[in-house]
């Protein structure tokens, strides 16, 4: 379990978050969602460690983020797994090896056991024939894909996924959420999005905490988000031509 | 202004801490080492080589169109070719090359590697990126670029020999007298610290300004030149502190 206590995080003295409360249990995907700007990457970065909070805790299970010494640190970011908005597939590397790559630093499989991993979980993400390809040769489903499969390479207990849909069409998206989902119930992580898609909100909010301006002003899932009094929240929910009908129409 | 400059200096060394931090797997290590001499010590034979061939066949015509007088022996144009060579072109002036192209490449391929977000998820492994990506490239330009200078050295005095035999401007016997006249071999150890040295400071600072750099593809391209720059000075500024302590 992840919990977020008071979590405070300013940049140049302007606030970007403000008092975020909020708590992420295993098995669920856990949405933060918000217009672009509202805080939502900043919350995920400070949520992994790369950033520092100005006040609050981060706990992971029973220990707190801001206590870890480098080598605690360390070794949790091994039970951490990230999809970055654009991938981040390293240049250097073939498909295989960037899904490798974790495996050679902190495994001691052999190369033919790390190999038969990679493949595994390539197969998983529904990535075949691409073993010897580098990211620049495929398509941005595709990469992300990869991404995911990098990043449960090591067999995390925590999944973040920043934007895991932007820059994809309507049809790849939904083939990324469901296999993000299938992925967290699978493996019982505790996975948080960061998103703006609305798609992805009722596809996948088992939990659901929505940002504004720096501010969590609403939580709650996706069976509770169309009956919200929160004004801001419906404002968010209307941008959305779907949602704006169903709302309408209750 | 200054604060700035303070700060970046603390955050070089800070960084120079997290890059000479143990590896995490020697195996991986030796692997980039390997890949880094490839890109950054091979890759650069040739243009160091063409440089050097040419920068000798023209330090000897200079040397003798300065050295007209009949009462002074033709072989210490040779002499001072040797001299110039070792002491100043194949440290200082290969380094302010490589400046460019070590520099430049470096910057660009970490800092392009930041803004993509490769060095953020490498950290989110638990890995030590500044140790992984950095300090293979900083050991190979540091151990194995006194070879470069060697090379280089021995290719201006082939540039310069091709010149004399060519254009006979002086006799080929006298130049071949003079470069192995009053050998001195401190002076090949000088050169060669003084080429680890710049190529120490040119992997760290064009590693660190990739590193830290910001902004899109503008802001690869600006780390970029402003290692250069800064590497630039800072390789002259002690080419003369070394100079003075070790010979002087």
């Amino acid at each position: 379990m992840i919990k977020v206590e008071h979590l405070n995080k300013s940049f140049d003295g302007i606030q970007i978050l403000n008092d975020i409360c909020v708590e992420y249990e295993p098995g669920q995907c856990n949405m933060i969602i918000g217009a672009s700007g509202s805080g939502k990457t900043v919350l995920l970065k400070n949520l992994i460690g790369l950033f520092e909070p100005d006040s609050g805790d981060i706990s992971y299970g029973s220990t707190k983020l801001s206590q870890m010494n480098y080598y605690q640190k360390k070794a949790l970011r091994q039970k951490i797994g990230v999809l970055f908005q654009g991938s981040a597939l390293f240049d250097f590397a073939t498909v295989l090896e960037n899904v490798m790559f974790p495996m050679d630093f902190f495994t001691d499989m052999s190369q033919a056991q790390k190999k038969e991993r990679a493949q595994y979980l390539l197969e998983k993400v529904n990535v075949v024939d691409s073993d010897d390809k580098y990211p620049n040769e495929l398509s941005g489903g595709m990469q992300k894909r990869v991404g995911i499969a990098r990043a449960i390479a090591l067999n995390p207990e925590y999944l973040f996924c920043d934007e895991p849909n932007s820059g994809l069409d309507p049809y790849t998206s939904i083939l990324i959420d469901q296999l993000i989902g299938d992925l967290t119930k699978e493996f019982n992580m505790t996975t948080v999005i960061n998103t703006h898609d609305m798609n992805s909100i009722f596809e996948m909010g088992d939990k659901i905490g929505f940002i504004y301006k720096g501010t969590m002003l609403w939580q709650g899932s996706k069976d509770s988000i169309m009956h919200t009094d929160c004004q801001e929240l419906r404002d968010f929910i209307c941008s959305n031509a779907l949602a704006r009908n169903i709302l309408e129409r209750e | 202004m200054l604060k700035k400059s303070i700060e970046a200096v603390g955050r070089y060394f800070l960084f120079l801490k997290m890059v000479f931090r143990k590896p995490e797997k020697w195996k991986i290590f030796w692997k980039q080492f390997v890949q880094e001499t490839d890109k950054l010590i091979l890759s650069s034979i040739i243009i160091v080589g063409v440089i050097s061939i040419f920068i000798g066949g023209v330090l000897v015509i200079q040397t003798a169109s300065n050295l007209e007088n009949p009462i002074i022996d033709k072989m210490y144009i040779g002499y001072m070719v040797r001299e110039s060579l070792i002491l100043e072109f194949c440290s200082t002036m290969v380094a302010l090359i490589l400046a460019g192209k070590m520099g430049s490449n470096i910057a660009s391929e970490i800092g392009s590697m930041r803004i993509t977000e490769q060095i953020d998820a490498m950290d989110m492994m638990g890995i030590n990126s500044a140790g992984f990506l950095v300090l293979p490239k900083i050991v190979s330009v540091t151990v194995l670029s006194p070879l470069l200078m060697l090379m280089s050295f021995a290719l201006g005095l082939l540039g310069g020999w091709i010149v004399v035999d060519i254009t006979q401007i002086i006799p080929t016997a006298s130049y071949i007298t003079g470069i192995k006249s009053f050998y001195n071999g401190f002076y090949v150890f000088y050169g060669g610290f003084k080429m680890s040295l710049f190529c120490f400071m040119i992997a760290s600072i064009a590693a660190f300004n990739g590193y830290y750099a910001k902004g899109g593809s503008q802001g690869v391209g600006h780390s970029s030149t402003k290692s250069i720059v800064i590497t630039s000075i800072l390789i002259l500024l002690s080419d003369l502190i070394v100079t003075q302590l070790m010979l002087y």
